[in-house]
C-alpha cells in the first residue's frame, strides 16, 4: 500500500460533474505547467524531459458512473505512437485514436473486489499543444467498487514515467503513485 | 474531440469551450492536430537536411518507387532504360548516374552497390514498397561523421514501419499494361502484442510503359518482419525478397527519330533488358534510456543482376552489334553500431538546465560500420542476349570498416555545434580474367566535420557546415594495369576519393505555417566519376567544383492545403581544365518544383505537382546542351467509405514530348557508313493514367 496523503485536498463536496472539471482545470493545470516548464527548458534534448501522467477517478451522481480522466503530456504520447508506428500520428484522426485506445486499455485497468476488471468504456479524447486528455467511464458503477488500480501507462515506454492517480470515494480523495516497477496497487 | 456523446462528454464540452483551445484553434494546430511537417528548428544540423513522414510520402504521385526520394528538395529521379533497372539520380549539380555520391539506406541496409558491373554505387530501389515506408530522412552535403561512402552530394535513409496503423490491400490498373496489387498488414501476437508483432507485405506489378517494344516489367516483392517492443527500445528481424525482369528501351539517337527511321518510343535493340533478384535478412536492436542510446544492426544481402544494354548499336561490331552484358552476383554483409551518451549535462549542479540556468548539454556518439562484399561480375559481348565473348570477368572482395566519433553540444538556447571525425579503411582484392588486372590494394581516409547552428531569433536559425566526405572507386580500377578492350596500358585509380563541402544556410519559420530553408554550398571533389558510354561503366576523372544555391518552402495556409515550392541552381565545373572545356557533362544546373496538396476535404483529396528539370551541358565545351523538361503529375482520391478509397493518378498530364535523360556520344546505326556524334535520349513516358482501389482493414 502506498497511499500518499494529500493535505488540503478534501475539498467541500460539490456537484460531481463540476468536481471532475475543477480537478482537471486546477490541479493538472498547475501540475502540467510545472512539468512542462521542466520539459520545455530542454526541449531539443527530449531524452532529458520529465515524464509524468495524472489520472482522476471519481463518481458522477448524475450519470451514476465512475469517470476516469487521464491527463498525459502530448509530447510523451506523440513519442510513444511514433515509436510504435514509425511515423508521427495525428490524434484527431480516428485511426490514431483507436491505437491510443488499444494501448491505454492494455496499460490501465481497475479491478473490483471480486478480482475482475471493471468494464471501462472509452468516451473520447481531447488534444492540445501540451496535453492529451483521455476520458473513460465505468457505467453504473460507484467509485467505491474500485478495489485495485493498474496503471502502467507510458511506464513500459519511458523508464522514468511516474503516474499519479487521484481516487475520490464519497468525497475523500486519495492519491496513489505508480511507476514501471510498481504498476498495481490495492486501494484498501 | 468526443467520440460517444454522454452526459459527461456534454458537460465537458460545455465547460471546456471557453477555457480549452479547440481543434481549429491555429495555435494548437501547429503541433499535433494539423499534422504540419515537423519543424526542424533546433533539430537539424543544416538547412539542407530534413525528414518527410508517411502521410506526405503517401500523398505523392510516383510513377516508380524510386521517385519517393524526390521528396528531398532538389533531387530528381529518372530512368534511361527499362523499368526494373536502377534509376538515374540528379542532385546538387551532379548527374549521379545510378546513385554514385548519393548514399541510400533502407532500415540500416545499404542500397548502393559498390564496384558494380554497370555503375559505381548502383542504387536499385525497385524493391521499395511504399505502403511500408514510414519516413524518409535526408541530408545533403558531406557534413556528418555518420555518413561514409557515396554521401558527398547527400544521403537518404528510408524507414519501414514495425506496425501499420491500418492494414491495406490495393489494386491498381493503368494504361500501358500497368497492373499492381499489394497487401501490407501487421499483427500483434500473443495477448496485447506481448509476443511481438508480425509485419508482412507482398507486391506484384506489371508495366509495359509507352514503348513500342513494351518493358513487360514483372515484379514480385515481399517483406516479412518480426519485432518486439518499441522502435527505440526493442528489436526486429526482417526478411525481404524481390524479383524483377524487364525489356529495356535504352536511349535512342536523335537523328534517327528526326529523320523518321524510328519513333520516339522505339527501341534500336529490342533484346536489351535485364533481370534482378534481391534477398536480404537484417536485424536492428535499440536501447534508449534518458541519458544513453544504443543501436546495433546487421544485414546479409544477396543481389543478382543480369543486364543487357546497347548504347552504340553497330559502331564497334557492324556484324553482331554492340550489345553487352554486365552480370553481377554479390553477397553483402555488414554491421552498424552506434552508442550515444550524455557526457555533460548542466552546470554541474545536478539540475542540468532544468532550472533554467542555461546549462550545457553535450552528447557523444561513437559508431562503427563494417561491410564486406563478395562480388562476381563481368563485361561480356553479346548478341540478342547470347554471349559472344567475354571482355572481362572478375571476382572482387571489397571490405571496409569505419569508426566515427561525434560530439553534439547545446551551449545555450541559441547555439549548437556538432563536431565529428570519421576514419575509413577499404581493402580491395580483385581476381580477374586478365592477369594484369588482378591484385590487392587498400586505402584509408580520415574525414572531419563541423556544424554550427545559431538561433538568434526564435523562428530563425543560421547554419555553417563544413565536412569532408568521399566515394570509393570501382575496385577493378584500383588494381588494373591494362584496358580490357584494347589491352593498352591503363593507370590505376585511387581507392577513395575525397570531397570537401562547405555550406551556409538559413531556416526560417517566421511566417506562420510556413517553413523555408535557404542554403549556399560549395563542394569540391578530388576526382570526378565519369560515365563511359561504350563500356557502360564509370571511371575516375578530373577534379571538380560545384557551387550552388537551394531554396525550399513548405506552406500550409489552410488545414486542407499544403504548398511546396523548391528551386535549386548549381554551377559545376571541372578544375585544372581551360575555361570553355571545363563543363561536366550531364551535370544538372537548375531544378524546381511546385506542388499543391489537398488533404481530405470531405471525401476528396488530391495533389498536383509541376517539376522543372533544367537544361544540362552534354559535352565539356558546352556546345551541345539538353533541353529543359517540365512535367505535371497529379492525383485525386475519393473516399467511398470509411475503409475504401479510390485514387486516380495522371502522369505527364500535359503530354510533353521531352527527355527523361540526354547523353551526347558517338553511335552508328545499321546502314550508317560511319559513327556519328549525336544526342541520345530516353523519352519521358507519355501521358498515362492509373486507377487504384485502396481497402483498409
Amino acid at each position: 500500500m502506498n497511499v500518499v496523503p494529500s493535505p488540503g485536498r478534501n475539498a467541500p463536496r460539490r456537484r460531481p460533474g463540476r468536481r471532475i472539471i475543477s480537478t482537471i482545470m486546477k490541479f493538472p493545470r498547475l501540475f502540467f505547467a510545472a512539468a512542462l516548464a521542466y520539459a520545455c527548458a530542454c526541449a531539443p534534448a527530449s531524452a532529458h524531459s520529465f515524464h509524468a501522467g495524472l489520472t482522476d477517478i471519481s463518481f458522477n451522481a448524475h450519470t451514476g458512473s465512475t469517470e476516469v480522466v487521464h491527463t498525459l503530456m502530448a509530447h510523451d504520447v506523440e513519442a510513444l505512437l511514433t515509436n510504435l508506428y514509425g511515423q508521427s500520428v495525428d490524434l484527431t484522426d480516428p485511426q490514431a485514436q483507436a491505437v491510443l485506445r488499444k494501448y491505454l486499455e492494455k496499460q490501465f485497468w481497475l479491478t473490483g473486489a471480486d478480482g475482475k476488471r471493471l468494464p471501462l468504456h472509452w468516451v473520447g479524447i481531447q488534444v492540445d499543444t501540451d496535453s492529451v486528455v483521455v476520458f473513460q467511464e465505468a457505467a453504473q458503477t460507484a467509485s467505491s467498487k474500485v478495489a485495485a488500480i493498474h496503471d502502467a501507462v507510458l511506464a513500459d515506454f519511458l523508464s522514468d514515467q511516474v503516474n499519479t492517480v487521484n481516487l475520490t470515494v464519497d468525497g475523500n480523495l486519495r492519491t496513489f503513485g505508480f511507476n514501471a516497477g510498481h504498476p498495481e496497487q490495492s486501494v484498501h | 474531440m468526443m467520440v460517444r456523446p454522454t452526459a459527461l462528454a456534454f458537460a465537458l464540452a460545455a465547460l471546456f469551450m471557453h477555457t480549452q483551445a479547440r481543434a481549429d484553434d491555429p495555435l494548437i494546430q501547429r503541433v499535433l492536430v494539423e499534422g504540419l511537417r515537423m519543424s526542424q528548428l533546433g533539430i537539424a544540423d543544416s538547412a539542407s537536411a530534413g525528414s518527410i513522414g508517411q502521410k506526405e510520402l503517401e500523398m505523392r504521385t510516383v510513377y516508380r518507387p524510386g521517385e519517393l526520394l524526390e521528396a528531398a528538395p532538389g533531387l530528381i529521379v529518372s530512368q534511361h532504360s527499362g523499368e526494373g533497372k536502377a534509376n538515374q539520380f540528379y542532385l546538387r549539380g551532379f548527374n549521379l548516374d545510378h546513385g554514385t555520391d548519393l548514399a541510400t539506406w533502407l532500415d540500416d541496409m545499404p542500397v548502393n552497390q559498390r564496384s558494380h558491373a554497370h555503375g559505381q554505387g548502383w542504387t536499385d530501389l525497385n524493391f521499395l514498397i511504399p505502403e511500408l515506408t514510414s519516413r524518409l530522412d535526408y541530408r545533403k552535403g558531406p557534413y556528418s561523421a555518420r555518413d561514409g561512402d557515396f554521401a558527398s552530394a547527400g544521403s537518404a535513409s528510408i524507414s519501414y514501419a514495425n506496425r501499420l496503423l491500418r492494414d491495406v490491400a490495393t489494386v491498381s490498373v493503368g494504361q500501358n499494361g500497368y497492373l499492381r496489387t499489394a497487401l501490407a498488414a501487421s499483427k500483434d501476437l500473443g495477448k496485447d502484442g506481448s509476443e511481438g508483432t508480425l509485419l508482412y507485405a507482398i507486391e506484384a506489378l506489371h508495366n509495359d510503359g509507352p514503348f513500342t517494344h513494351g518493358d513487360d516489367y514483372q515484379k514480385l516483392n515481399g517483406v516479412l518482419r518480426y519485432s518486439r517492443g518499441y522502435a527505440n527500445n526493442g528489436w526486429s528481424v526482417t526478411a525481404m525478397a524481390y524479383h524483377g525482369r524487364w525489356n529495356s528501351t535504352d536511349q535512342v539517337p536523335q537523328r534517327a527519330v528526326e529523320d523518321g527511321r524510328i519513333g520516339r518510343f522505339d527501341a534500336v535493340d529490342p533484346s536489351d533488358g535485364g533481370e534482378a533478384r534481391r534477398v536480404s535478412l537484417s536485424g536492428v536492436w535499440r536501447q534508449t534510456s534518458a541519458y544513453a542510446a544504443t543501436k546495433v544492426s546487421a544485414y546479409l544481402i544477396r543481389n543478382q543482376l543480369d543486364l543487357w544494354s546497347d548504347f552504340t548499336y553497330f559502331m564497334d561490331d557492324p556484324v553482331n552489334g554492340d550489345q553487352f552484358a554486365q552480370p553481377d552476383r554479390r553477397v553483402t554483409g555488414g554491421i552498424n553500431a552506434i552508442h550515444t551518451f550524455t557526457a555533460y549535462h548542466g552546470k554541474g549542479d545536478g539540475a542540468g538546465d532544468r532550472n533554467g540556468d542555461g546549462g550545457i548539454i553535450s552528447d557523444i556518439s561513437v559508431g562503427l560500420q563494417a561491410q564486406n562484399d563478395n562480388i562476381f561480375n563481368g563485361l561480356l559481348k553479346t548478341r540478342e542476349r547470347a554471349t559472344l565473348a567475354s571482355t572481362r570477368l572478375d571476382h572482387i572482395v571489397e571490405t571496409s570498416g569505419a569508426l566515427f566519433i561525434e560530439n553534439q553540444t547545446r551551449w545555450n538556447e541559441a547555439l549548437r555545434t556538432t563536431v565529428g571525425l570519421r576514419a575509413n579503411d577499404y581493402r580491395f582484392r580483385v581476381q580477374s580474367s586478365l592477369a594484369q588486372n588482378a591484385g590487392a590494394t587498400s586505402d584509408t581516409l580520415l574525414s572531419p566535420s563541423l556544424n554550427v547552428a545559431w538561433a538568434p531569433f526564435k523562428r530563425a536559425e543560421f547554419y555553417f557546415n563544413y565536412g569532408q566526405g568521399f566515394h570509393s572507386n570501382d575496385a577493378r580500377g584500383t588494381v588494373s594495369n591494362v584496358d580490357p578492350k584494347t589491352l593498352e596500358a591503363a593507370g590505376q585509380t585511387p581507392g577513395l576519393v575525397r570531397s570537401h563541402g562547405m555550406e551556409v544556410g538559413l531556416r526560417l519559420e517566421a511566417i506562420p505555417k510556413m517553413q523555408s530553408a535557404l542554403s549556399l554550398y560549395r563542394l569540391d571533389f578530388d576526382s570526378e566519376l565519369t560515365y563511359v558510354g561504350d563500356e557502360g561503366t564509370t571511371e575516375a576523372g578530373p577534379p571538380s567544383r560545384r557551387i550552388g544555391i537551394e531554396f525550399s518552402n513548405y506552406w500550409k495556409p489552410l488545414k486542407w492545403l499544403a504548398v511546396d515550392f523548391d528551386a535549386a541552381y548549381a554551377h559545376a565545373r571541372s578544375r585544372g581544365l581551360p575555361s570553355g572545356q571545363d563543363r561536366i557533362p550531364e551535370a544538372i544546373e537548375g531544378v524546381s518544383q511546385l506542388a499543391l496538396t489537398v488533404s481530405p476535404v470531405g471525401a476528396w483529396e488530391g495533389a498536383l505537382r509541376l517539376r522543372w528539370f533544367g537544361p544540362r551541358p552534354l559535352v565539356e565545351d558546352d556546345s551541345v546542351r539538353s533541353h529543359a523538361s517540365t512535367t505535371l503529375n497529379g492525383r485525386i482520391g475519393y473516399r467511398i467509405g470509411r475503409d475504401l478509397r479510390l485514387e486516380f493518378e495522371g502522369f505527364n498530364l500535359t503530354n510533353r514530348q521531352v527527355s527523361a535523360i540526354d547523353y551526347y556520344y558517338a553511335s552508328q546505326l545499321r546502314g550508317e557508313a560511319a559513327p556519328q556524334n549525336d544526342i541520345h535520349f530516353h523519352p519521358i513516358e507519355s501521358r498515362s493514367f492509373r486507377v487504384t482501389l485502396v481497402k483498409n482493414f
